[in-house]
């Protein structure tokens, strides 16, 4: 998306060859300056749009992270690169960094592995399916703020329903909400939970789509089920596969609302993701400039991920 | 098989859009009600059980006027259209914001013509103090704002009040007549700023049942930490697999709990003498009386006689409801609550705040938490006098006693209790006079009137991760506080820098 107001200034305007100045060339530098403009003409909704939203924002962030501000919000010291040296010195960012990555490593593969499944079962070609689908997928309907609700009273350290499930089972509760080490687990768990209806029904509308052919003349060749499944169905998942990675990883990046509603962040930080801690920063203890330079951070790491998720992993996808 | 799929798939989009609209709406109620708890940092997203069905019955009992089957009360349209029309912004949820607030400004605007007030509800204390912050800016600003308690340095440094002083001196206003040890709070530089509106202080509940079966004499709750200690120990009860069944304590992790137990051991929260001899320059909580918090804390939970229930304080008060523990501690604004719902199942007892040692009782005490009103110097002077009206109007002895018996939280004027209705109340809930006893029997001191800094509620929150720290077993005692403090006193210096303040 960034490329699009970079791309035509290359093509339009490349340099002159040195032999082409003189009087005759006018007329091409004219040309190219017509077309210059009629494809600014076309862009410029775009270009507007990007500026007063993607631009301009990350110049007043990177402006913003060299001040001290007031709780108003109005840069009133001067701190140059203050802010980044305290945030590189405490250990608040890199245990968020830690904590965002951990959270990824919880919650992706898991959310692939069950949605795949899921989808797996749903393709199955049996009476009344759809009812299974529309159970598979039901997630999508729930709201992060419900969803968050809901699993909060599930964890409840003294009336939540899943400890008093597992002690039936002749197990120890486990202290989900309110211990450093349970936290961030159960937080992932909803998130998985959330996240899986949504997967599940790109992953079975991408299975759908795969050529029916395929699979008879595989049948025929003498192909057994997870013959097909790994030689067809995998490789044409492919490309939604990468699809899915990417969403999810920046999904995950971005998890706010359940923090918000069960931990806050807590016990001990174990939940303080980079986002959520930059909106700590940000509104509740109104550091701005600080919370500034975080987003920062959090800017140029989601700009390498994104950067090598397309020149890498999708290298190795396979698209129709 | 692929058509009826795409059916199904196009009305579950639509369902999620239906759900999701719906959905997004509902949580945002229970999450930013604030919390029962006065001082209520606003950091706790707690859906508290506390007064509904009993406020309801108050109404009726104290004020037949108020129509007690309508959720909220609605505003009468102003006597006279030449009225000066305020707004009054307010962080009460649930009843107390839905019935007695409106109730008051009825009763308010039906008393004179001049002056008209609206209250709106703008969500958790934070929310309603980061609205005023952006309303500031662009000049929507209400008249009337009721800000939490450790909010006042920061409203008196962005210098956005009139202080209530220039009323009460120019109409020469008695106030000899209003709580000192409440007044002392919102004094700054001997000046009242903003009037109390509801105050409360944490004491210590208990459950006389669980006393009275572990071999404790249910009238005689522990006044020292030492004793406290030992009694939850003996309170503590485990089944025949080793597994703890009752424990007996439990605090929820809440940084105004620290703050009041440091109060009462006379630690100061900040130098400067709390901040109220001069600017606060440096956290000072992690000294002797801090520590010996942290420790007390942490070997009760280490020993396995307190259970820990996170932050929220609702959760404490579910688990001692449900009879898994026997003592917790939390506002007096919630006392009415857990009498309503405990009515003939549980016989519930209270007491003072436990302190360090006995002679403490007697230098020290606890802080005054809750919120006050304020009246923002950039409205018209017109609209500022009658916001003065109103709070005048509501600090009377009548209202107070019915904002008493709506909500919990204690009157700021002695008469109060003096009125029919603060006779009958008292008569009816006698554990209300243990919170009295306990405001009554503080001596006004720096440590008593509490800290004044401009960074409080990223403070408190700063503690509470010190704690969860020590609960986790991580580390000592030592090194979660000294963080705490270290923290604090950055937060501090670049608020005072960012003020200019020096």
């Amino acid at each position: 998306m960034i490329q699009g107001p970079t791309q035509p200034t290359e093509s339009i305007s490349p340099p002159l060859p040195a032999i082409a100045r003189g009087r005759g060339l006018k007329g091409v530098q004219i040309r190219q300056i017509k077309s210059f403009t009629r494809a600014m003409l076309f862009l410029a909704p775009s270009l507007a749009i990007f500026i007063t939203f993607v631009f301009i924002p990350l110049v007043r962030t990177f402006w913003l992270s060299s001040y001290l501000t007031n709780p108003l919000g109005k840069p009133t010291v001067f701190t140059g690169l203050g802010q980044y040296q305290r945030m590189f010195s405490t250990p608040e960012l890199g245990n968020s960094l830690l904590r965002s990555v951990l959270f990824v490593l919880e919650t992706v593969p898991a959310t692939l592995l069950l949605a795949l499944i899921l989808a797996v079962l749903a393709n199955q070609r049996l009476k009344g399916i759809s009812i299974f689908r529309v159970v598979f997928s039901i997630t999508i309907a729930v709201s992060s703020a419900t969803a968050s609700l809901i699993f909060m009273y599930l964890y409840h350290p003294s009336i939540g329903s899943l400890n008093y499930f597992i002690e039936l089972l002749g197990g120890t509760a486990v202290p989900w909400l309110t211990s450093d080490k349970t936290a961030l687990t159960a937080i992932s768990m909803t998130t998985v939970w959330l996240q899986l209806g949504l997967n599940t029904v790109i992953l079975l509308a991408a299975m759908q789509g795969i050529p029916e052919e395929l699979y008879e003349s595989a049948m025929i060749d003498g192909a057994n089920g997870w013959n097909r499944f790994w030689g067809i169905t995998l490789p044409f998942l492919s490309s939604t596969f990468f699809f899915l990675v990417v969403v999810d990883m920046l999904a995950a990046f971005q998890t706010f609302t359940p923090i918000q509603i069960m931990t806050l962040g807590g016990p001990a930080d174990s939940t303080n993701l980079l986002v959520y801690s930059i909106y700590r920063q940000f509104y509740f203890n109104g550091n701005y400039g600080l919370a500034a330079a975080q987003s920062i951070v959090l800017f140029i790491i989601m700009l390498l991920l994104t950067i090598f998720q397309f020149v890498f992993v999708e290298r190795k996808v396979f698209y129709e | 098989m692929r058509k009826p799929f795409y059916v199904v798939l196009v009305s579950l989009v639509v369902l999620s859009m239906l759900l999701a609209a719906c959905g997004g709406a509902a949580p945002t109620t229970a999450v930013t009600q604030p919390t029962t708890p006065p001082s209520a940092g606003g950091a706790q997203p707690t859906t508290a059980p506390t007064a509904a069905p009993a406020a309801a019955e108050a109404t009726a009992t104290v004020k037949a006027a108020v129509p007690t089957a309508v959720p909220t009360a609605t505003i009468a349209p102003p006597k006279s259209e030449r009225a000066t029309k305020i707004e009054f912004w307010h962080s009460m949820a649930g009843d107390i914001g839905g019935k007695a607030i409106p109730q008051m400004a009825n009763d308010f605007n039906t008393s004179q013509d001049k002056c008209y007030v609206t209250p709106i509800y703008q969500g958790s204390y934070d929310d309603s103090l980061n609205k005023l912050k952006a309303g500031l800016q662009s000049n929507q600003t209400p008249a009337i704002v009721q800000v939490y308690d450790i909010g006042t340095r920061l409203l008196v440094d962005l210098g956005v009040a009139t202080p209530v002083q220039n009323y009460i001196d120019k109409e020469k206003y008695d106030i000899s007549d209003l709580e000192g040890n409440v007044l002392s709070y919102y004094t700054v530089d001997n000046k009242l700023y903003s009037m109390p509106f509801n105050t409360s202080t944490p004491i210590l509940y208990y459950n006389k049942d669980m006393f009275k079966a572990a071999g404790l004499d249910p009238e005689k709750p522990p006044r020292t930490f030492d004793e406290f200690a030992a009694d939850a120990a003996k309170l503590t009860q485990k089944d025949a697999s080793g597994k703890t069944t009752v424990y007996g304590a439990a605090f929820a992790i809440y940084g105004w709990f620290f703050e009041q137990f440091l109060a009462v051991s006379g630690g100061m929260y900040v130098d400067n003498n709390n901040g109220r001899d001069g600017f606060a320059t440096k956290a000072t909580f992690n000294g002797p009386e801090g520590l010996n918090i942290f420790q007390w804390w942490q070997k009760m939970v280490n020993d396995g006689v307190m259970a820990n229930y996170g932050r929220k304080t609702v959760d404490t008060r579910n688990a001692f409801l449900a009879g898994q523990t026997a003592m917790f501690i939390d506002s007096t604004a919630v006392l009415r609550g857990m009498m309503d719902s405990t009515k003939g199942k549980m016989d519930i007892g209270t007491a003072f705040l436990p302190r360090p040692t006995e002679d403490a009782y007697s230098k020290w005490g606890t802080i005054i938490g809750g919120g006050s009103l304020w009246i923002v110097n950039n409205r018209p002077t017109a609209e500022q006098d009658c916001a003065w009206e109103f709070i005048r109007f509501q600090s009377s002895p009548e209202e107070q006693a019915y904002w008493w018996t709506m909500s919990g939280y204690f009157p700021i004027r002695k008469s109060a209790y003096d009125t029919t209705v603060g006779k009958d109340w008292s008569a009816k809930y006698p554990q209300y006079t243990t919170a009295i006893d306990q405001l009554h029997q503080t001596p006004v001191n720096r440590v008593t009137q509490g800290a004044l800094i401009g960074v409080f509620p990223s403070a408190r929150a700063t503690i509470e991760t010190g704690i969860e720290e020590i609960l986790s077993g991580k580390s000592t005692p030592h090194f979660p506080l000294d963080n705490a403090a270290q923290t604090v006193t950055q937060a501090i210096q670049d608020y005072n820098a960012s003020m200019g303040l020096k």
